[in-house]
């Protein structure tokens, strides 16, 4: 049984920074790998923000936060990540960035090394068979914002050794999540529900059923939901629903991920939600989107 | 909030007509609460007292609210009874040719400017407004299970529903404290239309493998949020119940997904409807309904 006491995570972005923090709470060491300084000093000012609204807030002490910021490092030599005995790969949602840099991870690190990815919309068995020993390989994928989603599910590539699965949910556990084993299919487990469930709402809204207001409304009040899905899109990003679902599309051709054209349209538009200001709910107050 | 002190008529005193009777009371508003057997009416009054004093020993309601709720309320199995109502509430069995007839019925015992609500799930309201000579004063208002708990009451006008008729329905039920959303006359309407299909893709996921009861539960309240998992959702509603309405909404909207699942015929063969019956996807070791 490893215990994984060193941890690489790749990428300092929104989902880098989450696990980052998660991990390192954990009383764990974690090294993160970016492009640039630039980017590093972003991650790192992301972690001690969300850590020191929790001291605001009485989640946590100084002391906590301090030693959870000691144990995170930057770096943006690959070679720094030697001796690791846990990479999890959480850049871009590019299929060929994500190949390119693990190759390059996975020379430097020692040969026992597990390899996780955090990708929601690619197959892990695709990118673990581009590796030398995918047996290795597996997917560990956080829900957004890492710190404060209680799950993560544990993806089985075709290749992973059982092992490496086995390690990976009691490596969850450890750092406080609840594990959740999944096939590496198109959206793994929660987003293989969520997916189509938002697409018939985006399209049902389109198609005048309702307010995107009453919508979410109904949806809060009769089944006690804590956000609405248009709400959701909103906060997920339409750009980020639309690219996840035109992939599981795109791999299943099954029509219930067949985005609706109101998302392109939005995309296009510039409508991306809670981050650009305007989407389904959010700055819509002198009406609808649609 | 108005204070006009309405009469209404709830007919059917099972567990909708019930819970809909006590938010009329509770509201102000004088409430007869009627169904074709004395038994049965007993049984809806006495549901609703009890509630309303549980109500008050917890400390929700005043010894007089409570007291003037029950004083508000009373039953009766003739349909002549209800003549002086001003909004007349249907909560009888979803069956479109029995509601139909009753409004018919009821055209002849009440007058022209009475308000008729049905609540209905999975019935068109047109349809249902056919029933009546006056499907202008025809509205849906679809209360959620537990009526006298829940804020939230789906609101549709039928094709012949008159913008007055629902101004009115609103302000009373405004009136009663519920939170309103208006949807089209479409099968399901908001919540059933999208609860469906997604309890639907649930079971199907189970049975394509992708998890367990229990991780797809975990999955969902963990990553979602949900206040519970759809399986455990599902036995609360009964498999029975869901099947009925997702039959209900895939006889109208013929999509496939809002066929039940080979599995929900299986279960309710082997006799595992969910809580009610001590199984369902758990196993419970008491019958008693959920909340009880």
């Amino acid at each position: 049984m490893r215990s994984f006491q060193r941890v690489a995570v790749l990428g300092f972005g929104t989902m880098g920074s989450g696990i980052a923090q998660v991990v390192a709470a954990s009383g764990r060491d974690v090294v993160v790998l970016e492009t640039d300084q630039e980017r590093l000093g972003h991650g790192s000012s992301a972690v001690q923000d969300f850590l020191d609204d929790g001291v605001r807030r009485g989640k946590a002490t100084e002391a906590d936060r301090d030693e959870t910021l000691a144990r995170i490092t930057g770096t943006t030599v690959v070679v720094d990540l030697a001796g690791v005995d846990l990479v999890i790969e959480a850049v871009s949602e590019r299929q060929d960035i994500k190949v390119e840099l693990l190759g390059r991870v996975a020379e430097v690190v020692g040969e026992e090394t597990v390899l996780a990815t955090n990708t929601s919309a690619l197959s892990v068995t695709d990118l673990a068979g581009h590796l030398a020993r995918p047996e290795r390989m597996a997917g560990l994928h956080f829900f957004n914002p890492a710190p404060v989603m209680a799950l993560v599910e544990v993806v089985r590539a075709l290749q992973t050794d059982g092992d490496v699965v086995t390690d990976l949910v009691a490596f969850v556990e450890a750092i406080g999540k609840s594990p959740v084993e999944v096939k590496d299919r198109p959206g793994f487990l929660v987003n293989r529900l969520l997916m189509p469930y938002l697409n018939d709402v985006v399209q049902e809204y389109d198609n005048e059923l309702a307010s995107a207001e009453d919508i979410d409304v109904a949806i809060q009040l009769g089944l006690g939901y804590k956000l609405g899905p248009l709400a959701l899109l909103d906060l997920i990003g339409i750009d980020v629903h639309r690219h996840a679902t035109e992939a599981a599309y795109e791999t299943t051709l099954d029509p219930q991920f067949a985005p609706p054209p109101l998302l392109s349209q939005m995309v296009a538009a510039g409508y991306l939600g809670n981050k650009s200001g305007r989407g389904f709910r959010v700055g819509t107050e002198h009406g609808e989107v649609r | 909030m108005t204070s006009n002190k309405l009469t209404v008529a709830v007919l059917g005193a099972g567990t909708m007509g019930a819970g809909i009777a006590l938010v009329a009371a509770r509201g102000g508003h004088r409430t007869l609460l009627r169904d074709v057997s004395d038994e049965t009416v007993q049984r809806g009054l006495d549901t609703v007292a009890s509630f309303l004093r549980r109500s008050q020993s917890l400390g929700k309601l005043t010894q007089e609210q409570a007291d003037a709720a029950i004083a508000n309320l009373s039953g009766t199995t003739d349909l002549q009874d209800v003549a002086p109502a001003d909004v007349v509430i249907e909560a009888v069995f979803e069956d479109l040719e029995l509601k139909k007839s009753l409004l018919a019925e009821l055209d002849d015992v009440v007058s022209r400017d009475t308000l008729f609500h049905t609540n209905t799930s999975t019935l068109s309201v047109t349809s249902i407004a056919s029933g009546s000579r006056h499907p202008e004063r025809v509205v849906g208002t679809h209360y959620c299970n537990p009526a006298q708990l829940m804020k939230l009451v789906e609101v549709a006008e039928g094709r012949h529903t008159a913008a007055e008729a629902t101004r009115r329905s609103l302000e009373f039920l405004d009136s009663v404290g519920k939170t309103t959303v208006i949807t089209k006359d479409r099968p399901g309407f908001i919540l059933n239309r999208f609860l469906i299909p997604w309890e639907n893709n649930c079971i199907r996921a189970l049975e394509a493998g992708l998890g367990t009861v229990e991780s797809i539960d975990r999955a969902v309240v963990g990553a979602l949020r949900h206040p519970m998992g759809p399986f455990q959702l599902l036995d609360v509603v009964g498999l029975d119940v869901h099947k009925a309405v997702s039959m209900r909404l895939y006889e109208q909207l013929r999509e496939p997904r809002f066929a039940p699942p080979p599995l929900v015929d299986r279960m309710i063969a082997a006799g595992d409807l969910g809580r009610k019956t001590g199984r369902g996807f758990y196993t419970y070791d008491s019958t008693r309904s959920f909340g009880a």
